[in-house]
């Protein structure tokens, strides 16, 4: 069972900012519960107060705009953003990254922000928000910031987030809508599972991008590269960037392996 | 805290505390025992409900979340004592065994079934990707599922091989 | 038993009958012990110890009793009882030391589950912490630290051997022949070491009991078991009680696969209850708790060494067993016994050497699981007879079939196979068939072709007996109703694998009652179930079978004489159909079922008769002890053979694959209902696969076991099925078995997995020899292709070279020395 905290669920932005400055440090907040909810359980996160995003009605929804792009708020779901018309057609490296995401039943409750405040470097979004150029528009009672994802995770589950800081939306640059893409991930069983290692591709406007998840202590993004660049300098650079370890799940050996097997077949399968 | 929703279309209004998730609500304030734990942390399914018209694993969700919602579980989907489409498919090909799997992938059968009437055999693992069955296999629920949703069934039997009249010589 | 019936004359059996407890499983009704709450029921929580190896210097519970609303707090040393079903080496709670990781160390009953949590958490266990033994082949050390120094002071049953002073809580032995003879006379001689970790059963209801020790002793316990008679047993046993004091009932079972064969938490429960006053205690085992808590399946290192003459006949098999049971003997000692006599496959060989150890470790201990160590074996049995064939140059398929046990043969314990026993022959051809062994089919080609990836097919055989005392025995009681509809009591339990259906089924045919007339309890109840050993070993439909039919021959016996008194004629004169009993040759005169059901009262107030109640009892006949040197003797009450063909695709560079099908095949005997057949053939396959690909347990160097969850201990789901399952049953007849049904339940599981290790081997040329076979292995297998070369002892005299039409199948294909 869970142990014992204070539920809060604020009906406003103002509320929700006012309960983080006040607690933040003993809060934790709650969108779709799929990680909270194990990690109550498990009592790796011991908050004093919960605090629910899902009845603030301004966190509902995606929406997109020529001139942001493509907006993410806190209780969009995996199974949400897999359903949205613009993200199909516009970013569908986002779809190609959910839809293996845990199970049909987690994916209608886990939102794509809470993936990505998760930290966890097996995160299946990061890699699509990283290659995409999306930004991370952060919110608190004090104000507002924005910073791009590669910038967002500092370590194995930490983000640049301060105690009484929310991440409110994430923002898909309408200059990346048209970008091919596709994501790789290795799994111990056909069925669901956290990814082993995972490699996003996108080329976009001769540019060739790839994010990479389970390979180092956060997922990592990897720029700089062209299309036509040979595919041992592309190869070169996945390897340069990770640094994966030996775990109960695969060894540093086969995940350096995987990732160089993933890079080379999705640069022959994205167009 | 005090929470109002319903549950197969019946009103309920309960006080709760908030660390109780809505699968322990479910089976031990309401007492519909019909859904199960099978471990408690949104992998194996078994605590499958529809909420809000969207199958979860109720053992992810706290009975806090759920005031002013709808909530359908197993208790529901028989109608005054008449087995559904879905449970009558699943009793016609033997998709039962121990059965604590069953309620939650009734439940994930019945959300399928709504979202893709007509659903191919890759479409339901899909489907029911996300509930454990340690007993049967999955083959007859597959074939209990394109049933249910008046599908061919196709070739799956059991084969009998009448005896040869014992072992033969390989010398 | 009636296995000579025409089969165009069975109308019951061998039809896909519904299940009889389907419904309250459909709609969510059916109660199961986790499901159970009782008036002033307390909840009960574990204190685990989060060490391997530890001394217990000190628990202090002040504060957790002092918690408002804990009822009971226990620790160890409170409680004088042992445990153990064949050695008695366990503590009811940990006492000076635990053994393992996850062991419980003291337990509390609360009002409430918070407070039971948070009373655990309140209780304070100072430890002195040890070096662990974790391998096995470490415990054999004569240096090793003995994880049960007092091992030679502890009460067992006979029939096991504990070696004092070492780490081995049984050595059980085979010999037959001359084996030292044999390798002399073999032209190969070939040796190799096979692996398997520890896996869970997961069932996917926990383990959990809820017990009432009431005043008097007189103790109630609803738990989710399989075998409600040797919970009582063993629970009088420990207790010193006697057996009427103590009732078991099990409700529905949400799976057991042989964790739940003997008794887990209720003694830890009975003793909480007892403490709080007599109030009802429950305990539900998290999932993290049953994977370190509840105990597991042995791992296995498995040691053989054949010896093949010219011909490719198999002359002679040294086989060595090393069980790593963990910290207590539990069930584990009997799986050892039990593949000592198995352990050579169903083959015919003349010269064999097994000697099978259980070993302690300081580990979650192996208890009964599926397959009963069969499912451990057959991987490196069957992994090892494709390495032979390799080595001499014989087809994997032809090698086989020159070897298996046919009629006339005998096994390795002397027991004689006849023409029903059951065919392995007719078993592996037709699983080789089903996978067109041997060569490609077009579309198979051309996926290569299309895919770049390899496909590989692969073959094993298995057979298994039943492990179970010779003296095994079940009854069966059929009951009348007043309406002439009967109910039928035994202690088989359901747990998913359709006994109560079979009984049904079997009781309907004999009977000749339809089968709505004919109910099977589902709630067992040792107060009102006559007794069954235990729902294990795929027994059931034999034994369980015969006494249902026997029960029904009782209760037409005691109704056609009571008819004889209504009718006014003689029990020769009379026969019956569903409905009543009639005189044959004036067929308008007679009675009901109903009319005689409780007593038959003629018109003028007289009466006859009473209730009808039919008794059948069934013993497994002509089994004998096993000779403790030798292993001789008759163990088995039948054996079940079967094969699996395997058909993967594997990516030769990457070690990532794809089970594309597999075909099974299983001599049952008589189908008594196709598709629970079926459900048990494929569903014991694919838990099968599970433990071939991506289940097992994962320590640390301290012991601790790392992926006590789903989230890194997988098991497969819907979309892990192979792309194409067949499953067939052959019907050689067991003539002692209802209507020549023979068991079915754990042999699904049993080789699968080296059907899976010889087909990517014949994909790839990738030796594994350890389980589970992740996409890893194959990859490391793949790039240390070790030669063959390894494992040869003997250099053959001349070359060893079978008929070329029963060659490897191509010959650019086979894998080179």
């Amino acid at each position: 069972m869970l142990q014992e905290f204070n539920y809060a669920g604020p009906a406003t932005r103002a509320e929700l900012h006012e309960l983080l400055s006040r607690h933040g440090k003993e809060a934790k907040l709650l969108a779709g519960g799929t990680d909270l909810v194990v990690n109550l359980r498990a009592g790796t996160a011991k908050p004093i107060l919960v605090i629910d995003v899902k009845k603030v009605a301004e966190f509902r929804g995606i929406s997109f705009n020529e001139k942001e792009g493509l907006v993410i708020r806190p209780s969009v779901t995996i199974n949400e953003l897999l359903a949205n018309k613009v993200v199909n057609e516009r970013f569908p490296l986002l779809a190609e990254c959910g839809h293996d995401l845990a199970s049909y039943q987690i994916r209608n409750r886990a939102t794509v922000i809470g993936n990505v405040v998760n930290a966890s470097p097996c995160s299946d979004m990061a890699p699509a928000l990283l290659c995409l150029g999306a930004k991370a528009v952060i919110s608190s009672k004090r104000g507002e910031r924005e910073i791009p994802f590669s910038q967002f995770f500092k370590g194995v589950k930490k983000t640049v987030l301060a105690e009484d800081e929310l991440l409110e939306r994430i923002v898909v640059p309408a200059a990346s809508s048209g970008a091919r893409g596709s994501y790789s991930k290795l799994k111990r069983i056909a069925g669901h599972d956290l990814g082993i290692v995972g490699v996003a591709l996108m080329k976009k406007d001769g540019q060739i991008k790839l994010g990479i998840s389970s390979s180092a202590p956060t997922p990592v993004l990897v720029e700089g590269l062209r299309e036509g660049d040979d595919e041992a300098k592309v190869v070169a650079a996945a390897r340069a960037a990770i640094s994966p370890i030996s775990d109960v799940r695969c060894s540093k050996e086969y995940r350096e392996f995987m990732v160089e097997v993933f890079v080379k077949r999705l640069l022959k399968e994205v167009k | 805290m005090r929470i109002k929703l319903t549950v197969n279309g019946r009103a309920y209004e309960r006080e709760v505390q908030p660390h109780l998730t809505l699968l322990r609500f479910l089976r031990e304030d309401l007492g519909l025992t019909g859904t199960k734990e099978g471990c408690g942390a949104g992998e194996c399914g078994a605590c499958t409900v529809i909420l809000d018209g969207r199958s979860v694993n109720s053992c992810m969700v706290l009975a806090a979340e759920v005031d002013g919602s709808s909530v359908e579980t197993i208790e529901g989907e028989a109608k005054a004592g008449k087995l559904s489409t879905i449970q009558e498919a699943f009793d016609r090909h033997h998709a039962v065994q121990c059965g604590f799997c069953t309620s939650g992938m009734v439940m994930s059968v019945r959300d399928l079934l709504v979202r893709n009437p007509k659903p191919d055999v890759e479409e339901i693992k899909e489907g029911i990707e996300g509930n454990f069955c340690r007993c049967t296999g999955y083959q007859q629920i597959i074939e209990a599922v394109l049933d249910a949703s008046g599908q061919a069934v196709g070739e799956g039997r059991l084969e009998i091989a009448a005896a040869t009249k014992g072992g033969r010589d390989h010398a | 038993m009636l296995e000579d019936i025409d089969p165009g004359k069975l109308g019951k059996v061998g039809t896909s009958a519904r299940r009889v407890e389907v419904t309250p499983k459909l709609t969510g009704e059916g109660i199961y012990a986790s499901d159970m709450v009782l008036p002033g029921m307390l909840w009960a929580q574990v204190k685990k110890s989060p060490h391997a190896r530890a001394k217990i210097l000190g628990i202090d519970t002040k504060k957790a009793e002092a918690l408002p609303g804990v009822r009971a707090v226990l620790v160890g040393d409170e409680l004088d009882y042992k445990l153990g079903l064949y050695v008695v080496d366990k503590d009811i709670l940990a006492k000076g030391e635990v053994r393992h990781y996850g062991e419980a160390v003291a337990a509390v009953a609360a009002d409430t589950q918070e407070i039971a949590k948070a009373a655990v958490d309140l209780i304070e266990v100072r430890y002195e912490v040890l070096t662990p033994v974790l391998n096995h082949m470490d415990a054999l050390k004569s240096d090793a630290p003995l994880v049960h120094p007092n091992l030679g002071n502890y009460d067992y049953v006979p029939v096991f051997s504990p070696q004092k002073g070492t780490n081995i809580p049984n050595l059980s032995k085979v010999r037959k022949g001359d084996v030292e003879k044999g390798f002399a006379e073999s032209e190969w001689v070939v040796e190799r070491e096979y692996t398997n970790p520890s896996v869970q059963h997961v069932p996917m209801e926990t383990h959990v009991a809820l017990v009432q020790w009431k005043a008097g002793d007189e103790i109630d316990i609803w738990t989710s078991a399989q075998s409600p008679f040797t919970v009582r047993n063993l629970f009088c046993y420990t207790f010193k009680l006697p057996l009427n004091k103590v009732r078991v009932v099990v409700p529905f079972v949400g799976g057991g696969f042989g964790g739940k064969a003997g008794i887990h938490l209720e003694p830890l429960v009975a003793c909480l209850s007892r403490k709080a006053g007599g109030r009802p205690v429950k305990l539900q085992a998290t999932r993290e708790e049953e994977f370190s808590l509840l105990p597991c399946r042995s791992a296995l290192t498995y040691r053989i060494k054949t010896g093949v003459a010219a011909d490719g006949k198999i002359l002679a098999q040294e086989l060595t067993m090393f069980w790593d049971a963990g910290a207590y003997a539990d069930y584990a000692v009997n799986v050892t016994r039990a593949s000592s006599y198995s352990g050579a496959g169903p083959y015919d060989i003349p010269n064999v050497k097994l000697d099978s150890y259980t070993i302690y470790t300081n580990k979650p201990w192996g208890t009964a699981y599926r397959g009963f160590g069969h499912v451990e074996f057959f991987w490196g049995l069957e992994r090892h007879l494709e390495l032979v064939a390799k080595v001499i140059g014989m087809d994997p398929l032809q090698f086989r079939l020159k070897n298996l046990l046919r009629p006339g043969s005998l096994t390795i314990t002397g027991e004689v196979i006849t023409d029903h026993s059951g065919d392995p022959t007719q078993c592996l051809e037709a699983a080789a068939k089903a996978i067109n062994y041997g060569r490609l089919t077009k579309e198979e080609e051309e996926r290569e072709r299309r895919t770049g990836r390899k496909i590989g097919k692969g073959i094993a055989t298995l057979h298994k007996a039943p492990a179970m005392p010779s003296f095994t025995a079940t009854a069966a009681v059929v009951k009348m109703n007043s309406d002439g509809s009967v109910i039928v009591n035994v202690a088989l339990t359901e747990i998913g694998q359709g006994s109560a259906t079979a009984v049904q089924q079997i009781a309907s045919e004999r009977l000749r009652f339809p089968l709505s007339k004919v109910k099977v309890t589902i709630e067992k109840d040792t107060d009102k179930e006559p007794y069954d050993w235990q729902t294990v070993a795929s027994k059931g439909i034999i034994l369980t079978g015969n006494a249902t039919a026997l029960a029904c021959d009782d209760l037409l016996a005691k109704a056609y004489s009571d008819a004889a008194q209504a009718l006014r004629c003689q029990t020769v004169d009379l026969d019956h159909d569903g409905e009543k009993i009639f005189i044959k040759h004036r067929r308008d005169q007679s009675v009901s079922f109903a009319q005689l059901s409780v007593g038959y009262a003629f018109p003028n107030g007289n009466a006859i008769g009473g209730p009808l109640i039919g008794v059948g009892r069934y013993v497994a006949q002509g089994l004998t002890n096993l000779d403790k040197e030798t292993g001789q003797g008759l163990p088995a009450l039948d054996w079940t053979f079967g094969a699996h063909g395997v058909i993967v695709e594997v990516d030769a560079e990457t070690g990532e694959y794809k089970v594309i099908k597999v075909a099974s095949v299983f001599d049952v005997g008589k189908v008594i209902n196709p598709e629970i057949v079926r459900g048990q053939a494929i569903g014991g396959m694919i838990q099968g696969l599970g433990t071939a690909t991506c289940e097992g347990y994962i320590y640390d160097q301290q012991g601790h076991l790392l992926n006590p969850s789903f989230t890194d201990n997988k098991i497969p789901t819907a979309k892990d099925l192979p792309e194409e399952i067949e499953s067939i049953a052959v019907e050689t007849a067991q003539v002692d078995g209802p209507f020549g049904a023979r068991g079915v339940g754990e042999h699904p599981m049993i080789s699968v997995a080296p059907a899976l290790g010889n087909a990517i081997l014949d994909a790839t040329g990738a030796e594994l020899t350890h389980m589970p076979i992740r996409f890893e292995d194959v990859w490391r297998a793949l790039r240390k292709k070790e030669p063959i070369d390894n494992w040869i002892t003997k250099t053959p005299s001349g070359s060893c070279r079978s008929d070329p039409a029963s060659r490897l199948h191509s010959p650019d294909r086979a894998v080179q020395p």
